[in-house]
C-alpha cells in the first residue's frame, strides 16, 4: 500500500513538473518582451535575462512618436472591425444555408468550398495582387478587408454551418408561415439562437485577421495604410532596430488580443465537431 | 402537392441567396487565381506587365532547382515532427482532463502563443536563439563553453529542425490541447470508473477509452497540421529565418515568395505554386474524407 502511494507521489510530481515546463515555455516569449522593453539598450547589451533596472517608458514612446505605431494600430483596428462585420455575414449567410436548408448540389458545394480553403496565400498571391491593381483595390483597406474575407470565411462558414445543423428545422417553417424573408430569417432567428458559436467564430477570425501578414504585405504598400503584423514584420527586416523598441512594438501589437483572451477565454469553447479554429 | 413544390422552390433560392456573397468572394479572390496559375506557370512573368508564352521550361528548370528539391526535403523533415505535434497535446490535454488541481490555469496559458500568432512569434524566437540571445546567456551561465556558437537557427544542419519543434510542435500546443480537451469534455465519464473497477492504470485508459472516443478529432487534428505545415508558415518563416541560412529553412511556400516577388520571377514561381496546388489538393481530399467518414458532411 505504501509502495502504491510512493509511486502516486513521484508520479504526481512528475505531471506537475511537465506541465510546469510546458507553461513556462509558453510564457515565456511574453515574459521576454515585457522586461526588455522596459530596458535600455545598454542594459539589454549587457544582459538578456536581467530585471530592468529602471522600468523606463522610452521604447514605448519611441515607437508611437517615431514609429508611426499609432497609425498602424488605428489601421489594424480599422481593418478587423470592418472585416469582421463582412466576415460574420458571410459566414452566418453561407453556414445558415449549408447547416440547414435542402437544396440541389449541397454535398458538391460544400465540398467545393473545403477544397478551395486549403490554398496558401502564396498559391494565389500573384494573381490577387493583379486583380487588385488591376480593378483599384491595391493600397485600400476596403479591397485588404474583401481578400481577408474571401480567404478566411470559408473556415467560419463550416464552423458555423456544424452548429445550423444541430437546430431544429421548424424554426423556419414557423418564420416562413409568418411570411419573414431569408434575411430575416438570418438576423432576427438564426444568428441570436447562435450566438455562443457566433462568439467563437468572432474569436478565430479577428485573430487571423489581426495576425495575417503575407496579403497586407503584398496590397498595402503605402507606410500609411499599415497594420501592425506589418508593422512588425517590415521592423524585423530592418537591420539595426534595437530588440526593447522592437519588444515594445510588439507588446503594443499583441495588446489588444490578450486583454480580449483575459476577458471571453471562457468563450472559446469548441464544441468537439467545431471543427479546427484556424484561418 | 404544388404548395410544398413552391416551398421547395422557395428554400433553394434562398440558399443561393445566401451563399452568393461567400461563393462570388471566393470565385474572385482564390477559385479565379488557382486556376489563372496554370497559366502563369506557362510563361515568362515578371509579376506585372506581358506574360510571354514558354510552355514547360519553368518545369524543366524546376527539376533542376536545388532549391526545389530542398524545399520539398525541407517539408518531409517538419512531417516528421507532426505525429510528435499531434500527441503532445492530446497527452496534455488527457492530464488537464483529470482535474489536477491548477488545470485552468495550465489551460490558459498553454494557449497563449496562439493569441500571439506567427509574426510574433517568429520574430521573438529568432531574438531568443540568436547569438546574442537570452539562450545563449543562460546556457553560458550553466556552464556550457561557447554557448554562441552552438546558434541552432544559423547553421543550416539544425535550422529546420529548430522551425520544426518550434513550429509544428510548439506554436499548435496550445490550441490543440483546447481542442482535444472540448472533444473529451463529450466522453461518458462512466467508461473511465467502469476501467478503473476493472483494474485498468492510466496510459490503458489513454489509448483504450481516450484515444478511441475522440479519434474524429484526432484525424481531423492531423489534416490540419499538415496544412499548417504546406500551407500556412509563410509568415512564421518570414519573421524566424527569412528562409535562411541560404536557402536551408526554404519551404515551398516561402521559395514562391522568394523568387516571385523578391526576384520578379513570378512565371517560375508559378510552377512552384502548381507543385503546391497538388499536395494542397491531397490534404484537402483527406480532409473531406475525413469530414465524410465523421458524418460532418451530409
Amino acid at each position: 500500500m505504501m509502495n502504491q502511494n510512493n509511486r502516486n507521489l513521484v508520479s504526481r510530481t512528475l505531471v506537475y513538473l511537465f506541465l510546469l515546463l510546458i507553461a513556462f515555455v509558453s510564457l515565456y516569449p511574453i515574459y521576454f518582451s515585457f522586461i526588455t522593453s522596459f530596458k535600455t539598450v545598454q542594459e539589454y547589451t549587457l544582459s538578456k535575462t536581467a530585471l530592468p533596472e529602471a522600468w523606463v517608458m522610452d521604447n514605448y514612446a519611441y515607437v508611437f512618436r517615431n514609429l508611426n505605431f499609432l497609425s498602424y494600430l488605428m489601421n489594424s483596428v480599422f481593418l478587423v472591425f470592418g472585416g469582421m462585420i463582412v466576415y460574420l455575414f458571410v459566414c452566418n449567410a453561407a453556414g445558415f444555408a449549408l447547416g440547414m436548408l435542402r437544396f440541389r448540389f449541397k454535398l458538391s458545394i460544400f465540398s467545393f468550398i473545403l477544397f478551395f480553403q486549403i490554398f496558401p496565400q502564396m498559391v494565389i498571391a500573384a494573381q490577387v495582387y493583379r486583380i487588385c491593381s488591376r480593378i483599384g483595390l491595391m493600397n485600400s483597406h476596403f479591397g485588404l478587408i474583401l481578400v481577408w474575407v474571401a480567404y478566411f470565411a470559408p473556415f467560419g462558414t463550416y464552423i458555423m454551418s456544424t452548429y445550423y445543423a444541430t437546430m431544429p428545422r421548424s424554426l423556419i417553417e414557423s418564420a416562413r408561415i409568418d411570411g419573414a424573408g431569408v434575411f430575416r430569417q438570418l438576423f432576427k432567428i438564426m444568428m441570436p439562437m447562435a450566438a455562443p458559436m457566433v462568439g467563437t467564430v468572432s474569436i478565430v477570425g479577428s485573430l487571423a485577421m489581426w495576425t495575417e501578414l503575407p496579403f497586407s504585405l503584398l496590397l498595402i504598400q503605402d507606410p500609411g495604410k499599415r497594420p501592425l503584423s506589418l508593422g512588425i514584420a517590415i521592423m524585423k527586416g530592418e537591420h539595426g532596430i534595437p530588440i526593447p523598441i522592437l519588444t515594445a512594438a510588439i507588446l503594443v501589437s499583441a495588446l489588444i488580443p490578450l486583454v480580449a483572451y483575459f476577458f471571453f477565454q471562457k468563450n472559446i469553447h469548441m464544441g468537439s465537431t467545431a471543427g479546427a479554429v484556424k484561418g | 402537392m404544388s404548395k410544398k413544390r413552391l416551398m421547395k422552390q422557395q428554400e433553394e433560392r434562398d440558399a443561393f441567396i445566401l451563399l452568393a456573397p461567400l461563393l462570388l468572394l471566393m470565385l474572385v479572390f482564390t477559385v479565379y487565381p488557382v486556376l489563372a496559375n496554370f497559366f502563369y506557370s506557362m510563361t515568362k512573368w515578371k509579376g506585372f506587365g506581358a506574360a510571354e508564352w514558354v510552355g514547360f521550361q519553368n518545369y524543366a528548370r524546376m527539376f533542376q532547382d536545388v532549391k526545389f528539391w530542398h524545399s520539398l526535403k525541407n517539408l518531409g523533415v517538419l512531417i516528421l515532427y507532426i505525429p510528435a505535434g499531434v500527441f503532445i497535446p492530446l497527452l496534455i490535454a488527457a492530464i488537464l482532463r483529470d482535474g489536477l488541481k491548477g488545470w485552468t490555469f495550465f489551460r490558459s496559458v498553454i494557449y497563449l502563443p496562439t493569441i500571439l500568432g506567427y509574426v510574433i512569434l517568429g520574430t521573438l524566437f529568432s531574438i531568443i536563439l540568436s547569438q546574442t540571445g537570452p539562450m545563449v546567456e543562460v546556457l553560458s551561465f550553466l556552464g556550457v563553453q561557447d554557448a554562441n556558437t552552438i546558434n541552432l537557427l544559423g547553421k543550416s544542419r539544425s535550422a529546420i529542425h529548430t522551425v520544426a519543434v518550434i513550429f509544428v510542435i510548439f506554436s499548435k500546443m496550445g490550441f490543440g490541447c483546447i481542442y482535444f480537451l472540448s472533444a473529451m469534455s463529450g466522453i461518458d465519464s462512466g467508461m473511465y470508473d467502469a476501467a478503473g473497477i476493472d483494474g485498468a492504470g492510466w496510459w490503458q485508459k489513454f489509448f483504450h477509452i481516450t484515444v478511441p472516443s475522440i479519434s474524429f478529432s484526432i484525424q481531423f487534428f492531423l489534416v490540419l497540421s499538415f496544412i499548417e505545415v504546406f500551407a500556412r508558415m509563410y509568415s512564421f518563416i518570414y519573421t524566424l529565418t527569412y528562409g535562411g541560412p541560404g536557402f536551408a529553412t526554404f519551404t515551398l511556400e516561402f521559395g514562391i515568395y522568394r523568387q516571385g516577388f523578391q526576384a520578379f520571377k513570378m512565371g517560375y514561381a508559378s510552377s512552384w505554386a502548381v507543385v503546391l496546388f497538388f499536395f494542397c489538393s491531397l490534404i484537402a481530399a483527406a480532409q473531406i474524407q475525413v469530414l465524410k467518414k465523421g458524418d460532418q458532411l451530409s
